[in-house]
């Protein structure tokens, strides 16, 4: 393989708070190849294709392409240096037409004396689509008339019609249909004739085999090696996504302890269009049910499905007395608790005191009468945060000044203080250091010594093999695999059924 | 046909249809209730005229309002800015009035604006802080008294006058959306801020453009107001709020109507559409509280089946 190298990267870091997200991570990729990027979630590899098309500053390092250094503050300096992005969520904006979004950034060559040439704009916008092949999309028409795929497609013609040296597919090829898949592979492949280069990224491993010539492994922020992709197989690729050394003290120890036949919340055919179809399961008095899959894999809906947050949920979630859960208010009368994995927007109000977020569901059994009392506000919420050990000046000081790990303490403490008997955790350590990890894990298993029954979402194989008494794992919206604690359950058995 | 009937839906020429169709509507329940009071072509002109002041306010104010923005001071600018330049219509004539009104209001708009960037504090807090205090600068202005514009400067008083110079503003709005950056600017603002400046997007700049534009164009109105009345009174303790309303309902139309692209058609329409509203309930005799209700009303039925969320989205 005599290329050229195009882009290098050297000592790449990235921090958000005290997650170290990407650390030190140094490679190079050549001009005219299609260069894999794979890890689990969390491995890093968006934020690192991130930094290097601007949408991310660079915590650290260097990228250097084709010889000069890159320093981009945004996308458009990016696509001007040769780098462009088709990101995993919708990269179109709302209220624009779609050649509005397809220049946006970039109008320049459309405007003469600060007056834009609209019509010239749409016209080689409806060039650009028709030459893609994606003729039936109108260049002068809103975006907003258009599906999440052909709002897709609009974005592969944002990303690639300046012709860049680097284009980076992130995890783009799940919202797409075949037909949408075929185009983008054809891209691919055509900018690699032309001497440039793709960084694809993907958890469809197979995709990745089929379409790469190269693959990087990333793992909890770290580079680990580059392959090349036809002298692998996909459980060559498994191997080094999760060769990680599984097991560590703070999980579970016990081994084959039974779990209680008795049913507290059942499941039927729950169903949330485009997320989840035909979801069933039972979860039982003291059991920790974990739900493991890839992050879009409609895992996360199934919680919110159960605490009666999915507003079109077809199907039932009936409690053991026959309450069929419907909707918040009835879930949390009920002594359901819920914490989401978007913890900031879903879980604490981050602008208002670590008392006023504690006592929130507890309102009106801390009312006397119709009066709250401050002072009976304050012991409930440093009670129950002197519980969850959270690290605070006081009850009143705010969210928005703790760590991720406290503040997902706050949460907790909140549903420990309102005695939930059932509790629905999505990414319950989701970007919190080891230490705080541990205290979380020991209060599960207190709560499930104590009977309460734990819902466990997480991307994190080793936590739900530590943690869970079963394993589903979520593939697609639906339940593709079951597994009991077991001692000689491994990650690629697992992954088997997510990918 | 159902795939035609889909596509028509996603046209400019649907919500040509949709605007005509609410027009028509309005038009004939007042015209059945109340045929001698109601609906002649007199009538009609002179509902135009007073909604076209309306609509040109409106007009301004979407260029906030796609941003996510508002401001509660373009009622105290239209008096100030009104009042000086009926001052200096009084020494410069015809440019002394346009001029001060135009500048003046420009002005309010770039202070606005600026505050806004610095003081990093939601636009609302921000104008109604600064709505007090021109309101009370108005009143030193006017000297406390009532400001009269001179019968020689009235030209923008009623048709053809009054509806060039709104025609000529709806003109300037529909090249600044259609030939310009601003207004995808402004609309890639509103839809996704982050994303916006991911694309280089300067967002201070056109957040401050917004307001400059906005209370451009209250200058226009501020011109219209005083030659459509004539006179213009300083009032103080927010007396001036009632005049924000009335342009944020056109607004609301042009906001609800922009996936059609019809936004100034729709500005314009729905002030006319508010304009048959109150002055069918006048001809009915209706009392102002009963008039304010069903206006408001309507307003939000309209709003609510042209622009409303998807179910279960977040609506704030």
């Amino acid at each position: 393989m005599e290329k050229n190298i195009l882009l290098r990267a050297e000592h790449i870091d990235k921090r958000f708070g005290i997650t170290h997200a990407v650390n030190d991570v140094s490679l190079t990729v050549n001009a005219g190849e299609i260069r894999g990027l794979i890890g689990e979630n969390g491995s890093g590899k968006s934020t690192f294709s991130q930094m290097l098309c601007g949408i991310y500053t660079i915590g650290g390092g260097t990228f250097t392409l084709n010889g000069k250094e890159l320093h981009v503050r945004n996308q458009v300096e990016a696509n001007d240096a040769g780098v462009s992005i088709i990101v995993q969520e919708t990269g179109t904006l709302s209220g624009l037409t779609v050649a509005e979004n397809i220049f946006l950034g970039h109008e320049k060559p459309f405007i003469r004396h600060g007056i834009k040439n609209t019509p010239a704009m749409n016209r080689e916008a409806q060039r650009l689509l028709d030459e893609y092949g994606f003729g039936r999309i109108r260049a002068g028409m809103m975006i907003d008339h258009y599906n999440f795929e052909d709002r897709k497609l609009v974005e592969i013609v944002k990303a690639t019609y300046m012709k860049p040296l680097i284009l980076i597919v992130d995890e783009t090829t799940t919202a797409l249909s075949q037909d949408g898949r075929m185009e983008l592979y054809k891209i691919m492949d055509r900018t690699r004739a032309d001497g440039r280069t793709v960084i694809f990224i993907s958890h469809d491993l197979q995709e990745v085999l089929a379409h790469t010539d190269t693959v990087s492994v990333l793992r909890d922020g770290e580079y680990i090696d580059t392959v090349a992709s036809a002298d692998m197989t996909e459980d060559d690729l498994k191997r080094l996504m999760v060769g990680r050394e599984i097991g560590s003290a703070y999980y579970r120890t016990d081994w084959g302890t039974p779990v209680s036949d008795e049913v507290v919340l059942r499941a039927e055919n729950v169903t949330v269009p485009g997320l989840i179809r035909d979801v069933s399961f039972e979860l039982h008095r003291g059991e920790i049910l974990g739900f493991g899959g890839l992050s879009e894999s409609g895992m996360h809906e199934i919680g919110k499905a159960v605490f009666g947050a999915s507003w079109d949920r077809t199907g039932r979630v009936v409690l053991a007395d026959g309450t069929e859960i419907n909707d918040i208010p009835t879930a949390i009368a009920h002594s359901i608790a819920y914490t989401s994995k978007d913890r900031d927007n879903e879980s604490v109000i981050v602008n208002e005191t670590i008392r006023n977020n504690t006592v929130l569901p507890s309102i009106e059994d801390l009312a006397h009468g119709r009066l709250l009392i401050k002072r009976e506000l304050d012991r409930f919420a440093k009670e129950n945060a002197e519980k969850m050990q959270t690290k605070m000046q006081s009850t009143g000081q705010f969210v928005s000044d703790l760590s991720g790990g406290n503040k997902q303490k706050v949460v907790l403490a909140r549903w420990i203080g309102k005695n939930s008997d059932i509790l629905v955790l999505d990414s319950p350590t989701r970007g919190i250091d080891v230490k705080v990890k541990q205290a979380i894990y020991a209060l599960m298993q207190e709560l499930k010594e104590q009977g309460r029954s734990i819902i466990m979402i997480s991307e994190e194989l080793p936590e739900l093999m530590g943690m869970a008494d079963r394993i589903l794992i979520v593939r697609d919206g639906s339940i593709s695999g079951e597994y009991l604690r077991d001692p000689n359950l491994d990650e690629e058995t697992l992954i088997a059924k997510m990918v | 046909m159902k795939e035609k009937l889909a596509r028509l839906k996603t046209t400019r020429y649907y919500g040509f249809l949709l605007l005509a169709a609410m027009v028509v509507f309005f038009y004939a329940v007042f015209k059945i209730l109340t045929p001698d009071n109601f609906g002649s072509p007199e009538h009609l002109l002179s509902y135009l005229q007073s909604s076209i002041i309306y609509a040109v306010g409106g007009c301004g104010l979407y260029f906030i309002v796609v941003m996510g923005l508002f401001d509660f001071s373009i009622g105290a600018n239209v008096v100030f800015s009104s009042i000086v330049g009926v001052i200096c219509s009084e020494h410069f004539g015809y440019a002394g009035f346009i001029l001060g009104s135009l500048l003046c209001a420009t002005l309010i708009g770039v202070l606005i604006g600026f505050l806004y960037n610095t003081l990093r504090v939601p636009s609302m807090i921000v104008t109604v802080g600064l709505m007090l205090i021109f309101e009370s600068i108005a009143v030193f202005a006017a000297g406390g008294s009532k400001q009269t514009l001179a019968v020689d400067y009235r030209f923008f008083s009623a048709p053809p006058g009054s509806l060039i110079l709104a025609a000529l503003a709806f003109i300037l709005m529909w090249f600044i959306l259609k030939y310009t950056r601003v207004g995808t600017y402004c609309n890639a603002i509103g839809s996704n801020e982050f994303t916006a400046k991911n694309m280089g997007i300067d967002v201070k700049k056109y957040k401050l453009l917004g307001f400059i534009l906005l209370h451009f164009f209250v200058g226009v109105m501020a011109i219209l107001t005083v030659s459509y009345g004539t006179t213009m009174t300083a009032l103080t303790g927010m007396s001036t709020m009632s005049r924000n309303f009335k342009p944020l309902m056109g607004t609301f139309f042009g906001v609800a109507f922009r996936k059609y692209g019809t936004p100034i058609t729709a500005i314009v329409v729905g002030e006319f559409i508010i304009s048959i509203i109150f002055n069918g309930f006048i001809a009915l005799g209706a009392p102002t509280t009963i008039q304010n209700v069903v206006t408001g009303a309507a307003l939000l039925m309209i709003v609510a089946l042209t622009a409303r969320g998807r179910k279960g989205s977040v609506v704030k």
